[in-house]
């Protein structure tokens, strides 16, 4: 070929794909991060424990559309209290509450009953069956599936306040670095105001005076999260960003703030606030959690309302084993958040600039 | 040093008037006026409601209505509790403060000292076996749900091997023939002087001593002068105050778990904190130095290494603070501690407006000075940053 | 007083033999030091000079036993004040850094520790190996230290932060001093300083050693500073010494090709014009080393003989020994044509 036709065929080449190509170095960007995440055993750990729950909450209403009777199983209204004959024994020596109940309790039904007779109690909570695999809850209500319910609202909770927290964390992190002065410490100083006091008393004064529902709670955690901690760590990596060359090169060839701010500094800091979505999903759900375990939120079904029902009606701290009222909602909350938590550090190992010189 | 003290107690001051004006304007935001709150408990009488509408302000301008505030707070009166009518919120407050501060702080000891005296000794150790197991069990107590963890504390060591109180602060039975002269408040407040005073002596013990450079006599003078300090504790306690010491120790038997519980959730991270950071340091030339100078390895590990590895996990201490105090509030709910944490819970329930607005901001208060503390310890600690002029 | 009439009248303070040191890798075994052996007398200026990598660093931290865990001296001794230290435990060493023998590391203004005090950081060493002293006698001696080195005595209570990089060594020096060892190492001490503070601590070490009549081994991979310090010249070579000699001999006739390359490949801003001859390839890994003579890959006079036989290392003249087989092609240095 003559060298105009290489020229050419070059030219219309380059031309044709440029989006293509960013695609595939996306691609490839992509792939050697996965790589070394998966490397990772921590991240895997926690990667796996998110998809897990993930199939549980979207398992649910299918569940309830096909195989389930939403009388019985819906996890706020439904009902079921299996009847059981049990033996009455004297106070104080339940040993198999599945069988036997005591002279107490049993007189709270009829006065007149006596050690040694038997009465039919209707199960509330009931102990773990075949028809009920965790049980069923003080109001008669099956465990697994609240479970797999709440799991849905955990998600969806996280997801938000991730969300919030990234958006108004990069934006102010940037904008801050960008412009620099007033504008920086301003948003600097709010946010060591954010971080001094203490995150669960503000939750709980909040919730005292307003009353939230979960969207709510959501958006505020991500509204405080997002203008705290969040800010200064975005501010750092942008202003790193910000002093390098090729920003300076973008604004010699005509790019205005706007431009600067959007194409160019937060596309670089994406990556780490990526990063503290992680974390950031893992206070949310820690947070909604604790706050319905206080009882102060207006929500009808979550892990931490599981918990905080088994509680206020005293069945965690009596003598028999309510187990599956405890375990399966606690372990829940810290394996969800938990594994949030550890993809989160296992990402940090990848992504952020400090660490990775190792 | 003193002058950054000021500067520090200075800026505090700006963030807490910052805080009030943004409570302030919280309690305007509510739904509703603040009005409604009182007006619809029965409890007030047509006084008291006049009364606390004119100390709330919802006389007058905006404007006065903010200084009246600010100055209702600054000088204490902090207004009538709804749930506890007719009890001042400071007289509550007052008295359920030293609580949580005596929770907090044996907890944020106890918790930073295990986790940094463990963390030091694994970096140094390196050994490959416990290496993944420890950092298990760090992630672990730095993930797990803490009301659910603190349930299962009081489940397993009050109920199963029944060796703590599952809660509260005392046991009322033991207390039904304690003499009138005293009260639980006035016992808990001479265990906190009796701490107090001996941990400063055996503070001060320490820095006299470690001055002095005749090894063999200050060894002595340390370990002689804690034997007689203690000493001269359990004799105080056994003779002077002795009518007041099985009550002391119902208290103090009560603190124990939920103390451990707090600590025990805050010791995972500064132990892997600690780890990271000795490792980092072990790299440094000053220690190949130490080495070269013939130095022992505990001399080496502890007087080179850990003094500067104590430096990030100081920092990190101070952004713990807030999670640990909140963790408190946790703690003081799960184990019916009756502390401001627990005060802020309850209020909040029963939207006790005056009495959740106080004890947020004693919360507040604490968390300020406990950021002054440790940003005065970092100082001490560091020379670098110590302004010379 | 020349070498020579020192070294008549001493017994050496140092007397390595057949000092081999090997660390152990995932791929096999560094023979990081192989089969060396010099003396050095009291009061005497031992210069090691080497590319990267050729094992002085090693031999040094050999000497002092500050090894890293996956490395083992294989063979031979190191007689210091009359004992083997190559066979003592860290334990029993401990008695003898510093004491008698101390090292000034390269980078060494980094040797401080932030949060003491350097006066204090000296003490500690001192504090250590003469337990008797008490501390206003320490004191004193950190202060006549000081002045030594040209520092002034109100320094003794600042931070090492409030030094400049050439006042930290210079106190630096100044600390290895301070337990008045026998030997004293200086592993690249002009490193990370400028010319001319380059040049002060340069003269400050001579003066020191002159004055204490210590004996110091200098190491570095910059012939102009080795030159200029030293009596005494040791060139080392992927591990092994290759020539040992008076400076003032080596430097006009080296007899080793690798010295001649070495000294060749150096401009000279005061001495005659030469060409300069560069030193081709690089060294070898010390994995799986060369077989015969190390340098044999790189060396311009190489026979049959240099690959699969090992040169001894042979004293060809009064105190001047070579490790070639071929010394006598080794031309003189200055009569190079160009």
């Amino acid at each position: 070929m003559s060298a105009p036709d290489l020229l050419e065929g070059t030219v219309a080449a380059s031309e044709e794909a440029l989006w293509r190509i960013r695609l595939r170095l996306a691609w490839r960007g992509f792939r050697k991060g996965w790589s070394s995440f998966v490397a990772n055993r921590i991240g895997l750990v926690g990667l796996t424990i998110i998809t897990l729950y993930g199939l549980m909450a979207l398992a649910h209403p299918i569940l309830m559309h096909t195989v389930w009777d939403p009388k019985i199983y819906d996890p706020v209204v439904g009902y079921d209290a299996p009847v059981t004959t049990k033996v009455i024994v004297p106070d104080g020596e339940v040993v198999d509450i599945a069988t036997q109940v005591d002279l107490f309790s049993a007189r709270l039904i009829n006065p007149m009953l006596k050690v040694g007779e038997t009465l039919d109690v209707t199960e509330q909570p009931a102990a773990p069956s075949r028809t009920h695999l965790l049980g069923t809850d003080p109001l008669g209500r099956d465990v697994l599936s609240q479970l797999m319910y709440s799991t849905r609202a955990a998600f969806m909770l996280g997801i938000v306040a991730a969300l919030v927290t990234v958006g108004i964390g990069t934006t102010v992190g940037s904008v801050s670095a960008f412009f620099g002065g007033i504008v920086d410490t301003l948003f600097m100083r709010l946010a060591d105001l954010i971080i001094l006091v203490p995150f669960l008393p503000i939750l709980i004064v909040l919730s005292a005076l307003f009353h939230f529902e979960l969207l709510h709670l959501a958006i505020l955690i991500g509204v405080l999260s997002g203008f705290g901690g969040t800010a200064i760590i975005l501010k750092s990596q942008a202003l790193s960003v910000s002093v390098k060359p090729f920003i300076d090169a973008a604004r010699v060839a005509g790019g205005g703030r706007m431009h600067l701010i959007f194409r160019h500094i937060i596309p670089n800091v994406l990556p780490l606030s990526f990063l503290y979505m992680m974390f950031s999903v893992t206070d949310a759900i820690s947070s909604e959690a604790t706050l319905s375990f206080l009882g102060l939120l207006n929500i009808n079904m979550s892990w931490g309302i599981m918990i905080y029902t088994a509680n206020s009606q005293g069945y965690l701290l009596s003598s028999a084993s309510y187990w599956w009222l405890l375990l399966p909602a606690g372990l829940s909350v810290t394996l969800l958040a938990g594994s949030f938590y550890l993809v989160g550090r296992a990402m940090d190992e990848i992504i952020n600039p400090r660490l990775r010189r190792r | 040093m003193l002058k950054y003290v000021g500067k520090r107690v200075a800026q505090s001051l700006i963030v807490f008037f910052v805080f009030l004006t943004a409570t302030y304007f919280l309690l305007q935001a509510q739904p509703g006026d603040i009005s409604d709150q009182f007006l619809s408990n029965p409890k007030l009488t047509q006084e008291v409601r006049d009364q606390y509408a004119e100390r709330l302000g919802l006389t007058g301008t905006p404007l006065q209505q903010y200084i009246r505030y600010i100055k209702n707070f600054t000088t204490g009166n902090l207004g009538v509790s709804f749930s506890e009518y007719p009890r001042q919120v400071w007289d509550i407050l007052k008295e359920r403060v030293p609580r949580t501060v005596a929770l907090f702080f044996f907890a944020t000891l106890l918790s930073f000292l295990v986790g940094f005296k463990s963390g030091k000794v694994l970096a140094w150790r390196r050994g490959k076996r416990g290496e993944n197991l420890i950092t298990v069990v760090g992630v672990f107590f730095q993930t797990v749900f803490y009301p659910w963890f603190a349930l299962i504390m009081i489940r397993t060591f009050s109920f199963n091997f029944k060796l703590f109180p599952g809660g509260k602060f005392l046991n009322v039975e033991k207390w039904i023939d304690k003499p009138d002269t005293f009260d639980a408040n006035s016992v808990f407040g001479r265990m906190l002087a009796t701490a107090a005073v001996l941990g400063l002596t055996l503070l001060v013990l320490e820095v006299v001593t470690r001055r002095m450079h005749n090894r063999v006599i200050s060894q002595r003078i340390v370990w002689g002068g804690r034997i007689l300090l203690v000493g001269i504790v359990v004799v105080w306690w056994m003779t002077v105050w002795s009518v007041m010491l099985p009550y002391a120790l119902d208290i103090g038997d009560h603190l124990i778990l939920p103390t451990i519980t707090l600590a025990l959730i805050g010791f995972g991270g500064t132990m892997l904190l600690t780890r990271a950071s000795m490792l980092e340091t072990l790299r440094e030339d000053y220690i190949l130095t130490a080495r070269a100078k013939g130095l022992s390895s505990k001399t080496i590990r502890d007087k080179h290494a850990a003094r500067n590895a104590l430096l990030p996990v100081t920092t990190s201490l101070v952004i713990s603070l807030a999670f640990l105090i909140g963790g408190g509030v946790i703690t003081e709910t799960v184990f019916s501690w009756p502390g401001m944490g627990q005060t802020l819970l309850s209020a909040a329930l029963q939207e006790d407006v005056p009495l959740v607005i106080g004890s947020f901001t004693f919360i507040a208060v604490l968390a300020l000075v406990a950021h002054i503390v440790v940003d005065v310890l970092y100082m001490y600690l560091d020379p670098r940053i110590r302004v010379g002029d | 007083m020349t070498f020579d009439q020192r070294a008549a009248i001493a017994t050496p303070v140092l007397d390595v033999q057949h000092l081999t040191m090997h660390y152990t890798v995932k791929k096999g075994e560094v023979q990081a030091v192989d089969d060396v052996s010099f003396t050095l007398a009291q009061g005497e200026a031992l210069g090691l000079v080497g590319e990267s990598g050729c094992g002085k660093t090693s031999i040094a931290m050999t000497l002092i036993r500050l090894l890293a865990d996956n490395a083992k001296i294989v063979d031979g001794k190191v007689i210091l004040a009359g004992t083997d230290v190559a066979r003592l435990t860290d334990e029993q060493m401990r008695k003898h850094r510093w004491s008698d023998i101390s090292m000034v590391f390269q980078g060494a203004m980094n040797a401080w520790n932030p949060v003491y005090k350097v006066g204090d950081q000296i003490w500690e060493a001192m504090e250590l190996h003469f337990p008797d002293m008490v501390e206003t006698e320490g004191r004193e001696r950190i202060a006549e230290l000081f002045e030594l080195v040209g520092l002034g005595p109100e320094l003794i209570d600042r931070y090492p932060h409030e030094f400049s990089g050439g006042m930290r060594q210079r106190a630096i020096i100044a600390m290895a001093l301070s337990c008045d060892p026998k030997i004293i190492i200086a592993d690249e001490p002009t490193t990370a300083l400028d010319v001319i503070v380059q040049d002060q601590i340069l003269r400050e070490l001579k003066h020191v050693q002159e004055t204490l009549g210590m004996a110091i081994i200098y190491i570095s991979h910059d012939v102009a500073v080795i030159a200029e310090v030293s009596d005494r010249i040791g060139v080392m070579y992927a591990g092994k010494l290759v020539e040992l000699g008076a400076t003032d001999e080596v430097f006009p006739h080296p007899k080793h090709p690798y010295t001649y390359l070495l000294l060749a490949s150096t401009p000279s801003v005061k001495g005659p014009r030469r060409k300069l001859a560069p030193l081709e390839g690089e060294p070898p890994d010390l994995l799986k080393p060369p077989t015969g003579c190390r340098f044999h890959p790189r060396c311009p006079w190489a026979t049959e003989i240099c690959t699969s036989e090992e040169p001894p290392f042979n004293e060809i003249s009064e105190g001047h020994s070579v490790a070639c087989w071929h010394t006598e092609e080794v031309p003189e240095l200055g009569r190079l044509e160009g």
